[in-house]
């Protein structure tokens, strides 16, 4: 329990950071969703509701802060040098690692949080918001899949311990790497890292047309245990790495 | 029982042999200087009794545990390894208060170290614009913590001026009276010497070896400086009578194997003119140096 405390203590005093990416993440949420919302009710039957959908879809944006800091919750330790402190005051890395781990799950799931309410209150500004069921099913997700990036941005963070490599690595993977992939090899790109979180922060409409997911090999829930074994199966890795190599 | 002990530890990386079969043993109570040239693997081994490096084979004890299997090691065990490094975001308080918080030790002690390493001014500055005496005072703060019954520190007088050197060895003596035992490396012999009951020498990742400073030092071998304006003459009269002769800077010779009585005598019964004899007690330095090959960067 202390060690959680200690890790949370140690992102709430490095403000700056945390105020870059709040801010940044605010200023995201602001400007996607009121540019999305100002462009008004389409003429589709549905209206508000409809552009609810594409409002909450910019929340899905959200989930690219929850990854860095899961990051950086890891890396800014190797980076500053101060890892050796804490493996100092706490040689069991393992308990290390799984205390950051942690904190970088709640932050993803704090980040979400925090985005969405951003972007529905922006969007008042412009339309009634008319949530229902489904859409607070889609932030469900959007809140369950930001808090996995994070967990999965630690988990990549404490394998490779480099700030810039990790986030080199992200980019490169689900930018360049993933499509190339998924292009290639279509029945296997369903179960791509990219591709099953991805579906969690994709609303039940796709164009304006409800999709059912029949098109997926498997259904949701399916995608979201599938997204956490990756998350998981990383943060494994990466504290076997952490046991494993010297600090220097 | 043994504080730390360390036990044929070899570490290579590549082919690179950082340390080399050393043993050695700190017992409770002490001060032991831990003395070696930059680069005889001082900090590996330090690291390796830590638990941050593991080691290529052997092994190292800390009060009898290998560190990671120590409970509470924050309250057992300080240390303060070479250039400790912070956040530069976060204030010397809170780089305080996260390690306290990570070994479950009451925010208050967070002030009396700041007291003790005099920073509770400097406390609520963000440690990226600290100098590198004010970044040795605050690893030592983190150090004393839990206020251990170990302190290992390494080069703890690097970055810091004059008056901190001296306060360094202040508050270290302060420590060692009351009852710590303190491993302290240092590269410069004069830094330890004072404090240091004891010595470990290492070089090139190799022991050297380990005795008592003032075993030491007395091991340092006595010589004489004598200068004459017949000096030639001088030189083979005392080469003649068995005793070494190195000729100094300056014109001066020195001379080993030999007391100031034997010299003075054989130039008076000689006739030669002295100008200046001294009895020199050689360093710890140079006895260091003689151990070491010469090679420091001191």
């Amino acid at each position: 329990m202390r060690l959680l405390y200690a890790e949370a203590l140690k992102v709430r005093t490095a403000p700056r950071t945390l105020i870059g990416l709040a801010l940044g993440l605010v200023a995201l949420a602001v400007l996607g969703a009121g540019s999305t919302a100002s462009s008004g009710p389409t003429d589709m039957p549905q209206g508000d509701a409809n552009v609810t959908w594409d409002v909450l879809s910019v929340a899905t944006t959200g989930v690219i802060f929850a990854l860095i800091l899961g990051i950086l919750v890891v890396t800014w330790e190797y980076r500053h040098g101060t890892i050796t402190q804490t493996f100092l005051a706490t040689p069991r890395r393992e308990r290390v690692l799984g205390a950051k781990f942690v904190v970088a799950l709640v932050s993803g799931f704090g980040l979400a949080v925090l985005c969405v309410v951003v972007v529905l209150v922006t969007a008042t500004f412009w339309i009634s918001l008319d949530l229902r069921q489904e859409h607070w099913e889609l932030i469900g997700r959007i809140v369950l899949a930001s808090a996995l990036w994070g967990l999965l941005g630690a988990g990549l963070g404490a394998l490779l311990q480099s700030q810039v490599g990790a986030i080199v690595v992200v980019f490169v993977w689900f930018v360049v790497a993933e499509p190339l992939i998924a292009a290639q090899f279509d029945h296997f790109a369903d179960y791509l890292p990219g591709n099953t979180l991805n579906r969690l922060t994709q609303h039940g409409t796709v164009g304006g047309i409800e999709h059912d997911g029949q098109d997926y090999s498997f259904g949701l829930w399916a995608a979201a245990f599938i997204a956490g074994a990756y998350a998981l199966g990383l943060a494994a890795l990466g504290t076997a790495s952490a046991l494993w190599r010297d600090v220097n | 029982m043994l504080v730390i002990e360390v036990e044929r530890l070899t570490k290579r990386y590549g082919k690179t042999v950082a340390v080399d079969d050393l043993t050695f043993r700190v017992t409770p109570g002490r001060v032991t200087g831990f003395l070696g040239p930059n680069g005889a693997g001082k900090t590996t081994t330090l690291k390796a009794i830590l638990g941050l490096v593991r080691p290529t084979s052997g092994t190292t004890r800390v009060l009898g545990k290998h560190y990671r299997d120590l409970d509470e090691p924050t309250r057992k065990v300080g240390a303060v390894l070479e250039t400790s490094r912070y956040h530069p975001g976060r204030s010397g308080r809170n780089h305080l208060r996260v390690v306290a918080a990570a070994a479950g030790i009451p925010r208050g002690r967070v002030e009396e170290v700041l007291e003790l390493v005099a920073m509770s001014r400097e406390a609520k500055r963000r440690v990226g614009g600290y100098s590198l005496g004010m970044r040795q005072r605050l690893g030592l703060a983190a150090a004393l913590l839990g206020d251990p019954e170990l302190l290992i520190l390494d080069e703890p007088a690097n970055g810091l001026d004059p008056a901190g050197i001296r306060w360094l060895r202040d508050l270290l003596r302060s420590l060692s009276a009351r009852g710590r035992t303190i491993l302290v490396s240092s590269h410069v012999l004069a830094e330890v010497e004072q404090i240091a009951d004891e010595v470990v020498i290492v070089h090139r990742g190799r022991f050297v070896t380990q005795s008592s400073t003032a075993e030491l030092a007395s091991r340092a071998s006595a010589r004489v400086r004598v200068r004459s304006p017949q000096a030639d003459r001088l030189r083979e009269l005392l080469t003649g009578a068995g005793m070494k002769v190195v000729e100094m800077n300056g014109g001066a010779l020195a001379v080993s194997e030999g007391t100031p009585e034997r010299v003075g005598e054989l130039a008076a019964a000689n006739g030669i003119v002295l100008h200046e004899l001294a009895a020199e007690k050689a360093t710890l330095e140079e006895a260091f140096l003689e151990l070491t090959g010469g090679e420091t960067t001191a």
